[in-house]
């Protein structure tokens, strides 16, 4: 009987070896640096960004180089791969295939030498805590692994990491949503993307009905959480003073697709403009929802998160006319079709992208032009350190990389935490499959903090 | 008073999807006993070969249903038989529930890595019925739901009521042992009623993913939820209570939309408060049986 | 699922006529050889692996209490990870808006849970089986919702995160922080087993094992059932909630921000509790480490990891039917009937699998 109960313990044991087994390495393999240093301020970097005007690194841990070995720069990422999101992990192979092109060639130049690029990236499926599990993982703890983080997809996903890797000076590059808050200035290592503050997206609407519909009734479908409110509250900040008025505002809940009893509502509302907030599934839904039931209206706005090929391509007629904004060339539109950057983007998914990539997609066109403009900052920076290469970041200045629209600039400084402002608003041709340009290209440059409710910023 | 009824009628097409799911849920249950987790996936995975023969196959719409309708009866009978089998009268009923547990994880996966291209965020279901109004702002695809829910009820009712077949797995449901003693195969029983699950799940999927523009692989998951809840007001063991149970909590849920916005985003709370409510009066469910419990 | 009827574990609740006479030497040599690896592995092991072990834990901390409540008890929770939630974001709440301890917080925790444990309990009374499974199922799953209403993190998103030093080591000299953090959800992890396994030696557990195998039968030896599936269930939230709470301290984030998250907290617990054995006290350890190898085993395959997983599940469940505890018994038993060495008293067969009678309505 001893050794029946004694036995009962084993699988204990073998629960530990199990693991231990299957964990592998000893305790210095992942190259943790050991040391509690939580808190070991005084051995800075020799950066010169302490000094004039560039990132405070004087509560940094001594890694600014981490990530570097021989002539390599390791970035670390975590996007959906499976599950709902997985069309996420389309952004990737973007920037994937300019980043082999410039492996390729030798690699890119960085203070007189170069540098072949490699990210790490692991799934989250759309999962903030998941997240922050990987970019632990791929960046350590103590943030001496991977250099710099790179395209981290969500707003959730990316709050979630931004503490840690301000704590640990590790720049979050090129996070991949529209949220105003990435201007947030106590989080001055995570820096947005060409995706614009959602806030604009909104305040250019506005602006097209002043000119189009100065009396417009407006119905606002918007997702039960930040991203909605950004849109709800700077909308209706920009429509102050003028006669547009908010008839009625409809919410669905976080990842839901079924809207058909939102829209139904604002269709009976009586508004004559429909500001479509909704993104995935439920942005398509609701404009074939809007023509089931009838909705008479003079326009409709699109969420810049709905503008794919699949979800328009979904919609199909009763997207007809659809207004949206974006900053980058549609691969579908064929006004662009000898446009030069286009041909060399075509050309580099030609030779360098994965076999079952559509280059038309127009999140593929996305990562590629992030990854245009992180080596612009690369070759524009004095050295490879983390703080010099954040400040070099925050003080860009530059237009046409990539597949930025001619007009469209990536710009940031002291005062302007916000890359690309500008906008272009486009019209969907339901007919020929794609968005047309509206007009001229907006120009929000340094304005979004005025035009943004200091709330969405600071939060 | 034209948007309420818009509103209703607007539960009333989702809502006959619910009661779909929940007819499936309630016949695997008066069969097994059981709850199935995997009803969701499997009819997911049959709303994709639905949709493979459609658009990729280019069969008409109604001819590739038909074809899903019997591949899925077919995989169901192979479900039970392989995956389900080896668990049945097993050690605990909890056993059962996490092989449907796995299958709801491997199913829902694999259905994506098929069908899914990378990059697609959706796919789009060829519709069954023609848009707009009938009369009265009544959707002609509201109706037709609603003649194929009641096409599947009629003939759910023959083959149990009607049937050699259907009295025998009415006998495996409320007795299984007794059964066994005057001759029936239970095996082929639980057999037959997984392939019928399977079969009106094809179904209830195939329409669900006909709604809106276009269906991904969340489509059941968000559907799920709410058909168990229907299943559960209706009682479980009783198909009329499943139909009932789904209209009220689509019916519900919309009107919840329109009129309560304390709930924004959380509309889920409706369905569950009825069910509990309906379960604290009466512990069966609106339709269900009173359980005789022996010591 | 009404008379869910489970693999009982004879040892547990029966009085071991020769175990408590006095301790073998090879118990102390198992024991401190288990205790000697235990106080060693994080040592050896990297933080992420040390992480891995501590989400090991916790995950087991839950899995316990969805076990006391469903494998010992007989009722069939899906909604722990709605337990768990509430002890995560307890504790979240605490540290980050009120400056708490991190530590300080997992009291707080397991009674906040254990209350909403009690609000759920009551239910249960009249709800059974397949409808409580249910009504819990709605519980995790509008959890994230609710909480996301009313729960606005920084950056306006329903997650909060404690920051590092929140979490760090009391003593960085002798233990740095992911050794902290491993001690000490190993701690209260031995601590809440050997609670359980006492528990379920004394009369309060027997009586929930009579309340879940004959709950009319157990009510005419007076038995309080009501009393007891109420207690059960808030034992059981409290469990639940401090894993949640500990699961903060390890991955340093409560997160609603996924609608179903909580709702695969609860499955997780479920699994790790069959995998392992139900109504077994070192099941959900075992099934715990299981869960937490297998899913880092399959990370890498991204879209493949949840079909590896679900299909990893079925197959253990074909071959161990009742859980690796289950078989592993058998195994011992197995080396054991032929030897002749033991005439005294055989060690518990495995009970012959009990018909799962009943189970559709009568």
């Amino acid at each position: 009987m001893h050794h029946t109960r004694t036995l009962r313990a084993a699988p204990l044991l073998l629960a530990f070896c199990l693991l231990a087994a299957s964990c592998g390495g000893g305790r210095d393999e992942g190259g943790s640096s050991g040391g509690g240093n939580n808190n070991n301020g005084g051995s800075n970097s020799e950066g010169d960004g302490g000094e004039d005007g560039g990132i405070d690194t004087s509560n940094c841990p001594d890694t600014d180089t981490a990530g570097i070995e021989g002539d390599t720069i390791t970035l670390a990422s975590s996007f959906p791969q499976s599950g709902l999101t997985a069309a996420f992990a389309q952004i990737s192979k973007g920037y994937k295939a300019y980043f082999d092109k410039q492996n390729a060639a030798g690699g890119i130049e960085v203070a007189g030498k170069k540098y072949k690029i490699e990210v790490v990236d692991k799934d989250d499926e759309y999962n903030a805590s998941k997240t922050v599990q990987n970019i632990n993982e791929e960046v350590g703890i103590e943030g001496d692994k991977a250099f710099a983080v790179f395209n981290v997809v969500g707003t959730a996903n990316n709050v979630a990491i931004r503490e840690s890797l301000n704590e640990n000076c590790v720049p979050n590059l090129f996070a991949a949503t529209g949220s105003p808050a990435w201007g947030n200035p106590d989080f001055p290592w995570l820096v947005g993307s060409t995706l614009a503050p959602y806030s604009l997206e909104a305040v250019a609407y506005a602006n097209h009905l002043k000119e189009n519909q100065p009396a417009a009734k407006v119905a606002m479908l918007v997702q039960d959480d930040d991203f909605g409110k950004a849109y709800e509250e700077s909308f209706k900040t920009a429509i102050e003073g003028t006669d547009i008025t908010v008839v009625d505002v409809a919410t669905y809940p976080t990842g839901a697709n079924e809207v058909a009893s939102q829209v139904t509502s604002l269709a009976a509302s009586g508004a004559d403009a429909f500001f479509n907030g909704s993104t995935l599934l439920a942005c398509p839904n609701a404009l074939t929802e809007a023509e089931d039931a009838g909705w008479e209206r003079e326009s409709t706005f699109v969420s810049g998160t709905c503008i794919s090929k699949t979800l328009m391509g979904l919609a199909g007629p009763a997207a007809e006319g659809v207004l949206a904004t974006t900053n980058i060339k549609d691969p579908q539109n064929p006004a662009f079709a000898d446009d030069e950057a286009m041909t060399e983007y075509l050309a580099t998914l030609e030779e360098f992208g994965e076999a079952d990539v559509d280059p038309e997609n127009g999140i593929v066109a996305y990562g590629y032009t992030q990854a245009a403009l992180l080596q612009h900052v690369l070759e524009e920076s004095p050295e490879l350190t983390r703080s010099a290469v954040l400040d070099t970041m925050r003080t860009i200045d530059t237009e046409g990389l990539g597949l930025l629209i001619d007009g469209v600039t990536a710009k940031m400084s002291a005062d302007d935490p916000f890359l690309a402002e500008n906008l272009q608003l486009v019209q969907y041709n339901s007919g020929a499959g794609h968005f047309e340009d509206v007009g001229e290209v907006i120009d929000f440059e340094g304005q979004t903090a005025d035009l943004t409710d200091p709330s969405l910023i600071n939060s | 008073m034209q948007l309420f009824i818009d509103q209703v009628l607007n539960g009333v097409n989702i809502g006959v999807i619910y009661a779909s799911v929940a007819l499936a849920l309630v016949l695997i249950y008066r069969t097994t006993g059981l709850l199935n987790f995997a009803q969701g996936e499997l009819a997911l995975f049959s709303t994709f070969i639905t949709w493979w023969f459609a658009v990729e196959q280019d069969v008409p719409i109604w001819g590739a249903l038909l074809i899903s309708f019997v591949l899925s009866f077919i995989g169901g009978a192979l479900i039970e038989r392989i995956l389900i089998r080896p668990v049945e009268g097993a050690h605990s009923p909890l056993n059962v529930v996490i092989v449907t547990l796995g299958m709801f994880l491997a199913v829902n996966a694999l259905a994506q890595l098929i069908f899914i291209k990378p990059g697609q965020e959706a796919l789009q279901m060829p519709d069954l019925f023609p848009s707009g109004d009938l009369a009265f702002g009544i959707r002609k695809s509201t109706v037709g739901f609603a003649v194929v829910l009641i096409v599947e009820c009629v003939v759910l009712w023959l083959l149990l009521q009607k049937t050699k077949l259907g009295l025998a797995l009415r006998g495996v449901a409320s007795n299984p042992e007794s059964s066994r003693l005057v001759g029936i195969n239970t095996g082929n029983m639980l057999m037959v009623g997984w392939a019928l699950a399977a079969g009106i799940g094809a179904i209830a999927g195939s329409l669900a993913a006909t709604r809106g523009s276009g269906f991904d692989s969340s489509l059941m998951q968000q559907i799920l939820v709410y058909s168990f809840a229907a299943a559960a007001l209706g009682g479980f063991d009783s198909p009329l209570g499943a139909v009932v149970g789904g209209l009220v909590v689509g019916i519900a849920d919309s009107l919840t939309i329109q009129y309560v916005d304390a709930l924004d985003g959380i509309e889920l709370v409706v369905p569950f408060v009825l069910i509990l409510v309906v379960l604290l009066v009466r512990p069966n469910g609106l339709f269900g049986r009173t359980i005789v419990e022996r010591v | 699922m009404t008379d869910t009827t489970m693999n009982t574990e004879a040892a547990i609740g029966t009085p071991d006529p020769s175990g408590t006479t006095g301790i073998s030497w090879l118990r102390v040599v198992v024991g401190v050889v288990l205790a000697v690896v235990a106080l060693w592995l994080p040592f050896n092991y990297n933080p992420d692996t040390n992480t891995l072990f501590a989400q090991v834990f916790y995950l087991a901390i839950a899995a316990m209490g969805l076990n006391l409540l469903t494998g010992f008890n007989g009722q069939v929770s899906i909604g722990h990870g709605a337990f768990f939630g509430v002890g995560a974001f307890t504790t979240a709440i605490l540290t980050v808006e009120q400056g708490w301890p991190i530590e300080a917080t997992i009291p707080v925790a397991a009674v906040l849970a254990a209350v909403v444990g009690v609000v759920v309990g009551f239910p249960a009374l009249r709800v059974k089986g397949l409808y409580l499974a249910l009504i819990t199922l709605g519980l995790a799953v509008l959890f994230p919702r609710v909480t996301g209403k009313i729960v606005k993190g920084p950056g306006g998103v329903a997650l909060l995160q404690p920051s590092r030093n929140e979490v760090s080591s009391y003593w960085p000299d002798l233990l740095e922080d992911d050794q902290y953090r491993y001690f000490v959800c190993l701690a209260i992890m031995v601590l809440l087993f050997w609670a359980a396994s006492n528990l379920m030696r004394s009369r309060a557990g027997r009586a929930m094992i009579a309340v879940r195998d004959q709950e009319v039968a157990a009510s005419t030896v007076g038995v309080n059932v009501a009393g007891v599936k109420i207690a059960s269930f808030a034992l059981s939230a409290a469990y639940a909630g401090v894993a949640g709470s500990l699961s903060v301290m390890v991955d340093r984030v409560a997160d609603a921000t996924n609608p179903l998250i909580y709702f695969q907290r609860s499955i997780e617990f479920l699994i790790a509790v069959v995998i392992g054995g139900a109504a077994t006290i070192s099941g959900p350890l075992l099934g715990a480490a299981f869960l937490v190898f297998v899913r880092k085993r399959f990370e890498d395959t991204e879209a493949l990891a949840p079909a590896l997983l679900g299909g990893s599940l079925m197959v253990i469940i074909y071959v161990l039917p009742d859980g690796l505890i289950g078989g592993y018994r058998r195994l011992v038993a197995r080396f054991r009937r032929p030897g002749p060495s033991a005439p005294d008293r055989s060690p518990e067969p495995p009970r012959p699998p009990t018909p799962v009678a009943d189970q559709t309505p009568a």
